[in-house]
This record gives C-alpha cells, structure tokens and sequence, in this order.
C-alpha cells in the first residue's frame, strides 16, 4: 500500500480533548472528558452504545458545539486549521452519501472542495479496491462497498489525522481484516488514527491505545498492553489426579483458590509458587498454567462499576 | 474558485436537479400556452382592459415558480436527508463560506432555468396569439425587456428562498409545505382579509410584488416594476440571512 504522506518531515498533530462537555436539554451526554491521542498510533475510543462516542467525535469535527471544555486537532479547532481538508478526514457515517449519486462524483465533490482533482479521485478508488465500481451509483453498494467509499473520502486530502465513527460495523469478516490492516499501516505512516467502536473485541488486534468512557465520562485511558496489566485480573489454573490432596497442600500453604471446573483456580499465587507447594508434597499435576480474565469481561466490568458508582452518587 | 467547482459538481451529479429544471422550463411554458388558449377565441374587441400580452404569456409561472423553489431547496435538504451534510462541513468547516459557494451556483443554475422559462413561455405565447390575430408584445416594445428580465429574476430570486427554506427546514417535504404557503396559499388568499391588511398582502407581499414587475401595464393597486423587484429581492435576501445565522449556530 502506498500511501504516504506528502511530507513525512513533518509528523501528524495529535488529538486532544480537554473537560469536554455537552449538554443535550438536562442531559450530559459527554462529561467533562479529557483525553489525548497521539500520532503513529491507532487509538480505540471504546464505549457501550450511548456513551456519548459520537458526539465526541462530531465535536471534534466542529458539527456539535461542546457546551464546554475543547477537543482540539495539533491545539486548534478544526474550524481554525488552515487546510483542514487535508488535515483530518473522516468517515462518519458511510451510508451518508446520496443513493443516485456515483461514487466517482461523490468523491469529487469532496476532492475539488480541497482543491485537489480527478486524479486523485482515481488514487483513493484505487486504494481500497472501488474502480470499477466508481461509475456505479452509491444506492447500489453494499455496506463493506459503502465504508470503502467512506474510507476513500477520508482519504482524499491524505491526512494525517483520521478519524471513524464505528468503522468495523457490520463488515464481514475479509472486510474486517482489511479494515484492520489499513488502519495499521496508515498509523505506520505516523498519522493518528481514532475509531470508535462498542465492542471490545475489536480493539484486540487493532488498538494500540485505548479511550474507554462510559455514559460521556473517562474510564481509562492507556495503552492496549498497559490496559491489560492493570485491568485483567490473573489466576493460575491447576489441576491434578489428587485434587483433595492439591487443595490442603494449599490450603497449609496459605494460597487462596477456588474450585474451578475440573480443577482449582488460584488467585494467591503465580504459576512457579503453585508448582513449588505441589513438588514438595509430591503431589503429581496435570494441568498448570495462567489464565487471565477476558477483555470483554473487564470492559463490561469497568463500565458497569461506574454505573452503579452513578447511581450511588445520584 | 474550490467550493464553486465542488457545489456545481453536487448539483449537476444527480438528476433530481435536470428534472426539476426541465420541469420549471416544461410547466412554465405549457401552462402559460394553456392560461393563453381561452383567449384565443376573443375577438380583439372583446379583449379585457388594459391587455397586456408579455403578462399573459406568462401564467405558468404561477406552478413554474413551486418547481424551481424546490430546486433550491433540494441543494441543501438533499445533504440532510443524505447525511452528507457531515462530511461536506468536515471538509470546509467554514459554514459561510459552503452556503455563498452554494447560493452561487443554486443562483447560476436557477437564472439559467429561469431565463429559458422566460424567453420559451413569451415567444411560445407570442406566436400563439399572434396566429389567433390577436395583439402581440416584442422585445423591442417598451417596458417588454425589462419585463422579461424582471420575470427571470423572479425565478432566480424565488430559487434562493427555496435555499434558505431548505437550509432552515433541512427537509425536502417541510421545505414543499412552506413553499406552498409562500408562494401559492398567502398570495391567494391574503388579499381577502379585511380592510387595509388585505390591500397590503396584495401590494407587499413579495411574490406578489416580484410579479408586478413583470407587467408592461400597471395593474390597478400594484408596486412599480423596480420597487417590486426590489422588494422580492430584499426578501430573498433577509431569507438566505437567516439561513446563513441558522447554519452557524445550529449543530449539525
């Protein structure tokens, strides 16, 4: 994939949010939310739906106004870019495009609005694999054809900060994987990438950082492997032909565990400990190794926390 | 130049715009050839008062007028219906600047339409009595040029409020709702209200007045040509005014 910026010298801004609010009537929907994202990364903004994920991202975009605080590209607001077209692009909602319109002057509607021509249409088609559909009218695609376009919009100007509202839903699972892969090397290129998405699973193999908020509040926000280190709780599966014996070498031990399935779960102690305590009873194993909770499971967990934290307070 | 090149480019990429501009040209002359036809078997004695035939040639702006006032609305409330208004604000986040680009060529197009509706109407109409041997305006007769260009300014004019109601409705049928109260239901039945306020919807009403500015001779009760021009144009532009101030403030 070629893609590379125009000017690789100089690297991409970066996104900042700071005490971002919006009101909608009596309802906060985002909460004084600040967050950073930095450029050469692609950057998870996870939340369960209603979070308040879009209208971040419209924020950022300058089509809601915060009620207050800021969210800023490189410490301006997109209003105030110079080149905004070719500093941020975005796909928001890839089914937005007018149905008896063909994507070829979809496409250059947006491309001439940034100054540029046909030619660069041809790239962005090109790119994620829609020439020969480009004289085709947009009502006739296919929703992984509609992100592909939306993508190529995002595209045009070749920015260096993109931002995707949800761009993982409802692709199949090739469209995922291509997905994924672009956003990867275009983050490799150093520009900052930000996708939101209501499922964790998609951050898994894409995100290198994460911003998860819950009902317009930050939850976390650290690296993928750092959220792991300190979210997911882990445990050391054990198991042996004398699961008695095992439990009361333990137990004289003092290491805490639960029986799990066929086995034990320790919680106490890690995999070397448990094997030590085994070896000098002479109790032979059969199963040993580290479990950790999913992702999925401390997403809900740490969503669900500050719900019931709300309705606490409230 | 950018946003000029980009707006033609969304206009002319989707056919609702040719329909609705064949549809102006096409209802325009039909229905100002039909208004015509029931005057052709009078005898020229039996003309009324005050005949004026660059007028009666064009009638069918009465319907002309509603299609070309959804051309202009269909410029702005096909991006919200679409949700292409999003990306077209990301793009050029200046919202001024994207409604003059718009304004521009919604203005362009619409003259265009507007012109052709005029010149076909009035020559399909001359041609029409002429035959019949009734009286016939030419462009060389007083007041019947200025007539003609006040007549496609009304069009170009009455476009735009189509484009300031769409910017403020942001929807296609709210848009058709007020366009029908504007331009059809007010100047219909406004008139009979009692007593002065019905004489002033009749004299000020500023299609009404946009339309006496196309007679050649002076309707009992109407504006002079150049105040009604006047008139409809400072509405047409008090209107896009608060498109302009609802764009910017709104949230998209």
């Amino acid at each position: 994939m070629s893609v590379l910026l125009a000017d690789p010298t100089t690297s991409p801004p970066g996104v900042h949010a700071r005490a971002l609010t919006k009101w909608y009537g009596n309802t906060v929907v985002v909460d004084r939310l600040s967050f950073t994202v930095r450029p050469g990364a692609v950057t998870g903004f996870l939340g369960p739906n209603g979070a308040g994920k879009s209208t971040t991202l419209r924020m950022l975009l300058g089509l809601t106004r915060p009620t207050q605080g800021a969210i800023t590209i490189g410490g301006q607001h997109i209003a105030d870019l110079p080149d905004p077209a070719r500093t941020v692009g975005a796909l928001l909602d890839a089914r937005a495009v007018h149905p008896h319109r063909s994507a070829f002057d979809h496409l250059l509607v947006f491309a001439q609005a940034a100054g540029l021509g046909r030619r660069r249409v041809e790239q962005v088609l090109d790119l994620v694999g829609l020439t020969d559909a480009g004289r085709r009218r947009a009502g006739e695609f296919s929703l992984g054809m509609h992100q592909r376009l939306g993508i190529a919009t995002a595209l045009l100007g070749d920015p260096g900060v993109l931002v995707l509202d949800e761009p993982l839903n409802g692709l199949d699972p090739e469209g995922i994987r291509w997905m994924r892969s672009l956003m990867r090397n275009l983050a490799a290129e150093g520009r900052t990438i930000l996708f939101s998405s209501h499922l964790m699973s998609e951050m898994e193999l894409t995100a290198d950082d994460l911003v998860v908020i819950d009902r317009g509040r930050l939850v976390a926000e650290s690296s993928l492997a750092e959220f792991v280190q300190t979210h997911t709780a882990q445990a050391v599966m054990v198991s042996a032909p004398d699961l008695d014996g095992l439990a009361r070498a333990l137990g004289r031990a003092r290491i805490a565990f639960e029986s799990a399935g066929h086995g034990l779960r320790v919680t106490g102690a890690d995999t070397t400990e448990v094997g030590r305590v085994a070896a000098a009873e002479g109790i032979a194993l059969d199963e040993l190794g580290r479990v950790r909770e999913s992702l999925e499971d401390v997403f809900l967990r740490l969503t669900h926390d500050v719900t019931d934290h709300e309705s606490r307070a409230a | 130049m950018n946003l000029l090149r980009s707006e033609w480019t969304k206009l002319r990429s989707v056919r609702s715009t040719w329909i609705a501009a064949l549809s102006t040209v096409a209802a325009g002359v039909a229905l100002s050839v039909l208004g015509a036809s029931d005057l052709l078997a009078a005898a020229q004695s039996g003309l009324p008062d005050g005949w004026d035939p660059t007028a009666a040639s064009l009638k069918g702006f009465l319907f002309a007028q509603l299609v070309i006032g959804m051309l202009g609305a269909l410029a702005v409330t096909a991006e919200y219906g679409t949700g292409m208004i999003g990306t077209s604000l990301t793009t050029t986040p200046s919202r001024s600047r994207l409604l003059a680009a718009k304004t521009t060529v919604v203005a362009a197009v619409a003259l265009a339409t507007g012109l052709a509706t005029t010149l076909l109407s009035f020559t399909a109409v001359q041609l029409l009595l002429g035959g019949a041997g009734l009286p016939v305006a030419g462009t060389g007769d007083p007041g019947v040029a200025g007539a003609l260009v006040a007549a496609t300014l009304y069009l170009t004019l009455v476009a735009l409020i189509g484009l300031a109601v769409g910017t403020l409705t942001r929807s296609s049928t709210g848009s058709l709702a007020v366009l029908v109260g504007v331009l059809l239901l007010v100047p219909a039945i406004a008139p009979a209200l009692p007593g002065a306020l019905g004489d002033a919807f009749a004299r000020y009403w500023p299609t009404t007045a946009g339309q006496a500015a196309y007679t050649v001779v002076p309707v009992d009760g109407a504006l002079a040509p150049g105040l009604g021009s006047g008139l409809l144009t400072v509405a047409a532009v008090a209107a896009v005014a608060a498109a302009h101030v609802a764009l910017r403030t709104r949230d998209v």
